[in-house]
């Protein structure tokens, strides 16, 4: 399962710093897999409170700087990459491509404290997540 | 032996749902007639029995992702019986007037909106900028819940695998 964060903060009008995190969760225990950590406690708790899976962990982050009517592509895995745009007046619009697919598009308006979460299942019972939020500063 | 009224009122003042007045004719009631103070320790009885021994069920998810899911169940096997057992309707004979009337109505609602979409082409059939979503592919379906415990809108991205 992997899960995909991504952390917005609003440098302007005009812009937005995006922290982009790819994360695998599970209920089994931690892989013996140096590339993965256990994701910061507060997604974790967020996620942990909506989905059964008991353990979260990253396995990719990146930062990225989106600008206003400029979307902007991060790949997240071989056949996971997102697009973010920023829309402006705290919006948002994210796609995610499954292999080079169009997978889905969502539009959000975003606060301080939201997060925005794209997820689906995978193998063996686990499942991935994308996730958007603007963390404290 | 008390009628089936007084039956439910026994029932109602056990729950503590009488008027002052009628909860003070029960209670002589009970008082002074032996069937309906045996009634009520029944219900009593069966009440605390209830109360304290109701199964609770935890979710393994929140509430509103397991809810979610099956809104979408049955959305799903809904579109399919609809599209199954579905039968070519009768045209009525006021039909054949209605649904070029119809047609005209649709393409000036279009050619409306249209005219008053934005400039750079962005989406004009949103309800809600804050909470649009798209499934292109055919093969995948998406629902999307707010969970306000934890501040999260989820899109959940079905790809239909077995």
């Amino acid at each position: 399962m992997f899960i995909a964060s991504s952390f917005l903060v609003r440098s302007g009008s005009a812009d937005l710093n995006l922290q982009a995190q790819l994360v695998w969760g599970t209920n089994n225990e931690k892989p013996d897999d140096p590339k993965l950590k256990e994701v910061d406690a507060i997604v974790a708790e967020k996620l942990r409170k909506v989905f059964k899976w008991r353990n979260y962990f990253e396995v990719k982050r990146q930062n990225v700087s989106v600008t206003a009517g400029t979307p902007k592509k991060v790949k997240m895995s071989d056949e996971c990459e997102i697009e973010v745009q920023y829309l402006g007046n705290s919006s948002i619009e994210v796609k995610l491509y499954g292999k080079g697919k169009l997978a889905v598009r969502k539009t959000q308006k975003m606060s301080p404290s939201e997060l925005l979460v794209l997820a689906g299942d995978d193998k063996d019972d686990t499942a991935w997540f994308v996730v958007l939020s603007q963390p404290a500063k | 032996m008390i009628n089936h009224a007084t039956e439910l009122k026994l029932q109602a003042y056990l729950d503590g749902e009488l008027p002052p007045g009628e909860a003070k004719a029960i209670a002589d009631l009970l008082q002074s007639d032996a069937g309906a103070q045996g009634l009520y320790h029944e219900l009593k009885a069966a009440k605390s029995l209830l109360a304290g021994n109701e199964l609770e069920r935890q979710l393994p998810e929140s509430r509103e992702f397991y809810w979610s899911k099956i809104q979408r169940q049955i959305e799903r096997v809904e579109s399919t019986q609809a599209g199954g057992l579905a039968e070519p309707a009768t045209p009525r004979w006021w039909t054949r007037f209605l649904a070029p009337a119809g047609v005209l109505a649709a393409l000036a609602v279009i050619v409306a909106v249209a005219l008053l979409s934005p400039e750079d082409g962005g989406t004009f059939l949103s309800l809600d900028d804050s909470h649009e979503i798209e499934t292109p592919l055919e093969e995948t379906s998406s629902f999307s819940f707010r969970s306000e415990a934890a501040a999260m809108t989820v899109v959940w991205v079905d790809s239909h695998r077995e």
